[in-house]
């Protein structure tokens, strides 16, 4: 087991690996990464379907090959001026379906703050639950459809 | 080839030669990536659908990145509890779990569907392991696909340079697996 050890750092890399330092920041980050990556499976697929190369969605957007392609990997931190530039050039919604697909909201506009806050863990009231306002959502909803 | 700890003591990974960064980092990196996912699943659009029922290349890609996120945690938080036999079973199921330089592979944690990722690694030890490389297996066997079958020329290239340098013993090895 030793001798196994030993030959391990005796061949060790020149260089050390990375790995660690970037799973830990993929870590922290999660919690918006997951919308990042997102965004960026939604606009490769919609340039797909519009044939849209990298370097025309970057004139369209006004911004550099380079950008498209960091927003591509999902791991910028897009601002909302980003977002509303990319939805624009690629006539798509992205934030309203981000919050859909990553965090299963279905609520109306009004509850969304408060879904935003559960889902964050920040509870501004206590004795509301996501399930309550989905349920309560579903609940307008079949009343709205017999009235 | 060189390596590189990935959990001192216990986890290590080949860096192969002319490679910047290791096999475990370049998987990760794989995983991690919506281009390179795309790219791959469009490419096993029939093995997704036939074997996983999937049809919805969108879902893979994030299922795959929630996925590898997972095992990544898994395998920062292994870090300190150390046990790496949790994360790792035999490859051929017949094997032995705890044979000297077996092929382990560890699985992904699985979300709506069991997990497609795979890391490869040999045992050398008690709970010592070398990762080769890592791959998404949407097949029954590795020997189906081109990029599965790499994995196991992969592993078998770094077993006889293992061998050959003298780091285990080759009679032991043998022996082991007429025993087997």
């Amino acid at each position: 087991m030793d001798k196994v050890l030993d030959f391990l750092k005796s061949h060790q890399s020149p260089t050390p690996s990375r790995w660690r330092e970037d799973a830990e920041w993929r870590r922290a980050n999660w919690g918006w990464l997951r919308y990042s990556q997102f965004i960026a499976i939604r606009m490769l697929s919609r340039m797909d379907e519009l044939h849209i190369t990298q370097a025309s969605l970057a004139e369209k957007m006004d911004c550099s090959q380079q950008y498209i392609s960091k927003i591509l990997k999902g791991q910028e931190n897009l601002s909302l001026e980003s977002i509303w530039r990319i939805e624009s050039a690629l006539g798509i919604d992205l934030v309203k379906s981000a919050l859909t697909y990553v965090s299963g909201y279905t609520g109306t506009e009004s509850q969304r703050p408060q879904y935003l806050n559960n889902s964050g863990g920040e509870d501004l009231d206590p004795n509301i639950k996501t399930s309550d306002l989905v349920e309560g959502y579903k609940a307008s909803r079949k009343k709205r459809k017999r009235t | 080839m060189t390596f590189d700890p990935i959990i001192p003591e216990s986890l290590w990974s080949v860096r192969y030669d002319n490679c910047k960064e290791n096999a475990f980092f370049q998987v990760f990196s794989q995983w991690t990536d919506p281009m390179w996912l795309r790219d791959f699943f469009f490419h096993h659009k029939h093995d997704l659908n036939e074997y996983f029922k999937v049809t919805n290349v969108d879902s893979a890609i994030y299922e795959t990145i929630a996925d590898a996120h997972a095992l990544q945690c898994l395998i920062l938080d292994l870090a300190v509890e150390g046990d790496l036999n949790r994360v790792f079973r035999p490859l051929e199921p017949s094997r032995m779990s705890d044979m000297l330089l077996g092929k382990e592979k560890a699985k992904g944690e699985a979300f709506k569907h069991p997990s497609w990722l795979r890391i490869y690694a040999l045992k050398v030890g008690e709970s010592t392991y070398i990762v080769t490389g890592g791959a998404i297996k949407l097949t029954a066997t590795m020997q189906e696909r081109e990029h599965t079958l790499e994995e196991l020329k992969k592993m078998e290239m770094v077993r006889n340079y293992l061998i050959s340098e003298g780091v285990v013993d080759a009679e032991g090895f043998i022996d082991f697996l007429q025993a087997d």
